[in-house]
């Protein structure tokens, strides 16, 4: 049964299945749509992401989007099978833990990561648009204030929660993108 | 060992852990902080929420944050120890789509959702500002495509994931302070969404809920 995987590789979101998939030691097939319109195509919308968005991920049958809820089923379905990556804990209050990283991910650190991504990655060569250099100042203010806060939190250890983690995981691509430039912060 | 509830019941993220508490059947204290200033506070910071949010829960010494990841870190533990309710099944193909359906609803469904309530409760009565009629608009009109992909994915389900889940507990809060806003066309006109609110109308954790709600903001006119 084939784990397939349909996005772009130059996504966040599906950057972070493929890193999930590989720590998991999970053999998969990677199909990239087309072009956009494909997205938001009647058969898309019906048989693969009711939001037209990517990634999107088949378990054989079983059809799976939204790219931390795939990972997430990855590793409860996967994890310890191929290899012995822990990328969520067995202990319940050290997965609790794991699930507050990751919001911090999604609702703190992301926010302006992706203002910076856009502009440095996606502006030039989707929009034909040079970077705005207001919108790189807020994401920086208000990634460094958020990188303060990681700075305390990683007090002491050597990842988000101690042991490397699903967490860490999906602070990665994104992280990737825009730290060539950015390495200062 | 109790368990500590930091926050105030009528901010939604908050009202969220509350109904998932009840839901399992689970006993709480909830402390409201002095002040909302006092999430700044240097202690709050340091020993409760390095953001300077609520909620924060204790469970003994454990200290968690982040209202979704406290549900689910509740749901892990007590489900099932003092009563039948499953928040999250055990099958993990259901598992994994409660949770494609929670990422559903903090992608798409609460901002615009958080952007009304914010307009229409809270502007005025803390913040001295009339709601704009601007961001109003633009919120319903991103809510209604929202919407527009619920309905379909309730056709033929009473649920979001056919049964009662985490999926729908989640945005029980801030829909029933939009619903009871103003805003309730933007649900009823939508059979099976109009149903499927009903239904969580009707669970007794969100009715208790919902009423103790109600009294707060009637109480905070007098």
């Amino acid at each position: 049964m084939t784990i397939k995987l349909i996005g772009y590789l130059y996504s966040g979101p599906t950057m972070r299945i493929i890193i999930t998939l590989r720590e998991l030691g999970l053999p998969y097939e990677f199909e990239t749509p087309a072009n956009f319109e494909v997205l938001k195509s009647e058969d898309f919308l019906t048989n693969k992401n009711p939001f037209g968005k990517i990634p999107v991920l088949f378990d054989g049958e079983f059809r799976i989007v939204e790219s931390r809820s795939i990972c997430r089923y990855l590793a409860s379905k996967y994890q310890g099978k191929n290899n012995n990556m822990i990328l969520i804990p067995n202990d319940i209050h050290k997965a609790g833990l794991v699930d507050q990283f990751v919001s911090y991910e999604i609702f703190y650190y992301d926010p302006p990561v992706l203002k910076l991504v856009s502009q440095e990655v996606y502006a030039k060569k989707f929009w034909d648009k040079n970077p705005d250099p207001e919108i790189v100042k807020q994401g920086r203010e208000e990634l460094i204030k958020v990188l303060d806060i990681y700075e305390k939190l990683l007090e002491g250890k050597e990842y988000l929660n101690g042991e490397f983690s699903l967490a860490d995981i999906y602070h990665s691509p994104n992280t990737h993108h825009v730290y060539a430039k950015y390495s200062d912060l | 060992m109790t368990i500590r509830l930091i926050g105030y019941s009528a901010l939604y993220p908050t009202l969220r852990v509350i109904i998932c508490l009840k839901e399992l059947g689970l006993p709480y204290e909830l402390e409201p902080p002095a002040s909302y200033q006092s999430l700044k506070d240097e202690d709050y910071i340091a020993n409760k929420h390095p953001f300077g949010k609520i909620p924060v829960l204790f469970d003994g010494d454990f200290r968690i944050t982040e209202s979704r990841a406290i549900c689910r870190y509740l749901t892990s533990k007590y489900q099932g120890k003092h009563n039948d309710t499953i928040l999250i099944p055990n099958d993990v193909h259901k598992a994994g789509l409660v949770d494609q359906f929670i990422s559903y609803e903090l992608s798409y469904y609460d901002p615009p959702l958080s952007k009304l309530v914010y307009q229409e409760k809270f502007a005025k009565k803390f913040f001295n500002k009339d709601p704009d009629p601007e961001v109003i608009k633009q919120a319903r009109e991103e809510l209604a495509k929202v919407l527009d992909v619920y309905e379909k994915l309730l056709e033929g389900k009473e649920y979001l994931n056919g049964e009662y889940s985490l999926a729908d507990l989640v945005l029980c809060p801030g829909t029933n302070y939009v619903y009871g806003a103003g805003h309730s066309d933007l649900w009823d006109s939508r059979p099976n969404v109009k149903n499927w609110w009903n239904r969580l109308c009707n669970r007794d954790t969100n009715k208790k809920s919902f009423e103790e709600i109600k009294s707060f903001w009637e109480n905070l006119g007098k």
